[in-house]
């Protein structure tokens, strides 16, 4: 897009309740990240796993690890499968690639919320380990992601898996992700998804829409953690004119033939304008695509503060979303 | 990412986690947020489902520590942890016992915000309220509530604000910028923060005295502002009933006599840049006016054409609205 930013205007206020959450989390995670903090944060505490036990949910799942084929002349990946317990076959499928930046996180991160999701909606969820940059720059861990959901698809039967109701998600370079693995899946003919949701997704290296300026220092995940996280994932070739659509989706020129999308976003994020743009790009192009855009919401509101009212009513959108598109 | 809510419900009782459930607090009130949010707070702080029940208002939230707002729940037990807002108003922890330290500041924090909450919302008190407007500039009442009174009335604790006398002796709030909107004399003290709005009434009170009705009678500004007294104001506690007026007092009263026009003439002397301004505030020619100051001269015994006596000329009007308003 590259959206010319002369006057940089005041952000949009947070919603009051994450304006109070805020100020408690940014004593813990700081709206800047550098490429000195991905160690410390790798190790620190508010990245801390959730156990088995705490994903068995007292038996409500069961656990199950399996290391698969990665892409071609790479190593094995670990995909973490969670089958609610006593369900039946053929059950919708959650492929979920996680968030963290590019360069934070694990196959468990973050998937306590679709956990929740397959509490109402019956679902197995399959959680990939993907490489992370900087160690392993693009396409690396895009190409993790994709061999698993490749895997996966080729196992549905075995995994309990509808292989017509898989749908992608992921937030927020997780989305980033999803967003580019559903690329993939339809320029290289692979697995037909039902649906990609993409929460607050990670998706335009450039870095300089008019949201990114304007909450730069504000909020979570600002424009320069933002840098720091593409420049781990492309090094020099971040913003140049060389950069694959499946390292940043928003590059992608034909956003047409893409399952149907479910976009959430704050307005008072930096992601704000790419992903409302990826969204018009996918009605423009003659797709199906739902937006939310939250007001006042930073980003990972809804995880971040999930008490909150806005936050109760944007995990309700997902859920209502992934009803009607799985018809349950 | 752990979320707020595992965060703030594993708070130890330490100064920092004392600081946050006060941050939190402070945010929600300087936000506006509404009564369900900070219920919510206290809910997810405490770690329990958090009520509020107001009987006059007929108001009645409960909600879970995981933020869901939900029905009535069981009956109130006696033992529950609770704070009273006001006369009518409660907020209850639904955990039983004496409070520990963080769940006395929750109550506490709670409490207040939903109190400025109720107070802001009650809708009938006005601007002009004079008994919240008496209150708040009352020094012998206590800081609360006084600073509740400013909040019926719409001022918050960081606003600047000016007390006002009014000519009948009441007191009235306005804000640091706005213009006066009253219709008699009035008396407007120095801009403060509410707190020291019993400094601004004070001063006010005084501006009072230094007020003329404008007519003819009684020439002279109908608004004073304290703040443009200047050392003017230690005049005003030389002049208190039963004070014996000054000779130059007595002699502006002679002159006073003497002519109808004696009086808004040599205050539009007293007022005006020069004598051409003066002549033309009174629409009369400039010859006219020498004509009726030379005439003035010895009645009052000295001229009010030079700089000394255009001094004691403006001295002793100030004297003469001092006797004709004692303090309230």
């Amino acid at each position: 897009m590259g959206v010319l930013v002369t006057t940089v205007l005041p952000p949009p206020p947070f919603d009051p309740e994450l304006a109070a959450a805020l100020d408690v989390i940014r004593q813990q995670l700081p709206s800047a990240l550098t490429a000195e903090m991905i160690q410390p944060m790798r190790e620190g505490s508010v990245m801390a796993d959730l156990t088995d036990e705490q994903l068995a949910r007292d038996g409500a799942f069961t656990v199950d690890r399996r290391l698969v084929p990665g892409p071609a002349g790479d190593p094995d990946i670990e995909l973490l499968i969670l089958t609610p317990a006593g369900a039946g076959t053929a059950l919708p499928g959650l492929y979920h690639t996680h968030g963290g930046g590019m360069v934070v996180g694990n196959n468990r991160s973050g998937v306590d919320a679709l956990q929740d999701w397959a509490t109402e909606v019956p679902a197995v969820i399959v959680s990939v380990e993907y490489r992370l940059a900087p160690e392993h720059p693009h396409p690396a861990p895009v190409e993790d992601c994709y061999a698993g959901l490749v895997w996966t698809a080729a196992h549905a039967g075995e995994l309990g898996i509808d292989p017509a109701q898989l749908v992608i998600a992921g937030a927020s370079a997780g989305g980033g992700l999803a967003a580019a693995v559903a690329l993939m899946a339809r320029d290289r003919g692979g697995p037909t998804l039902a649906g990609q949701m993409l929460l607050c997704p990670m998706i335009d290296d450039r870095n300089d829409t008019p949201s990114a300026v304007q909450m730069a220092g504000l909020g979570v995940w600002d424009r320069t953690a933002n840098d720091t996280g593409w420049t781990a994932l492309l090094g020099d070739a971040r913003g140049g004119p060389d950069v694959s659509p499946y390292a940043a989706p928003a590059r992608a020129t034909d956003l047409s033939g893409l399952p149907p999308a479910f976009i959430d976003v704050g307005s008072a994020e930096t992601f704000r304008d790419e992903d409302v743009a990826y969204a018009g790009r996918i009605w423009q192009a003659g797709g199906r695509a739902e937006l939310h855009v939250w007001p006042g919401g930073f980003h990972g509101f809804d995880g971040l503060a999930p008490q909150a009212a806005i936050s109760q009513e944007a995990r309700a959108a997902r859920l209502r979303w992934l009803k009607r598109l799985l018809g349950a | 990412m752990k979320d707020l809510a595992v965060r703030l419900a594993a708070l130890d009782p330490d100064a920092g986690a004392a600081l946050r459930v006060i941050a939190y607090f402070d945010r929600l009130v300087e936000e506006r947020a509404g009564l369900r949010a900070i219920v919510r707070g206290a809910a997810v702080l405490a770690g329990c489902p958090a009520r509020l029940r107001d009987d006059e208002r007929h108001v009645s939230v409960r909600v879970e520590p995981d933020g869901s707002s939900t029905t009535a729940g069981e009956a109130p037990d006696e033992a529950w942890m609770s704070a009273p807002i006001d006369a009518a108003a409660t907020l209850t922890l639904e955990r039983p016992g004496t409070p520990g330290e963080i769940e006395a500041m929750v109550l506490e924090r709670a409490a207040a915000a939903a109190r400025t909450v109720l107070d802001r919302t009650r809708g009938h008190a006005s601007r002009t309220d004079p008994a919240s407007a008496e209150l708040v500039v009352d020094r012998e009442a206590p800081e609360s509530l006084r600073l509740r009174a400013a909040a019926r009335l719409g001022f918050q604790p960081t606003d600047c604000v000016r007390a006002v006398a009014l000519d009948n002796g009441t007191p009235r709030l306005l804000h640091a910028e706005s213009a006066p909107d009253v219709a008699g004399r009035a008396g407007i003290g120095p801009a403060v923060t509410v707190k020291d709005l019993p400094d601004s009434w004070d001063a006010a009170r005084i501006a009072l005295r230094f007020t003329a009705e404008g007519d003819e009678r009684d020439p002279g500004r109908r608004i004073v502002h304290a703040d443009q007294l200047g050392g003017l104001v230690l005049l005003a506690s030389a002049i208190l009933p039963g004070a014996e007026p000054h000779p130059d007092l007595r002699a502006l009263e002679r002159a006073a006599a003497a002519a109808p026009w004696m009086l808004s003439t040599l205050d539009a002397v007293a007022e005006a840049a020069s004598l051409r301004a003066a002549a033309s505030a009174l629409r009369v020619h400039h010859s006219t006016l020498q004509d009726r100051l030379a005439h003035s001269h010895p009645l009052l015994g000295w001229d009010p054409r030079d700089p000394q006596g255009r001094l004691r000329l403006q001295v002793a009007l100030a004297m003469r609205r001092l006797h004709r308003n004692p303090p309230l």
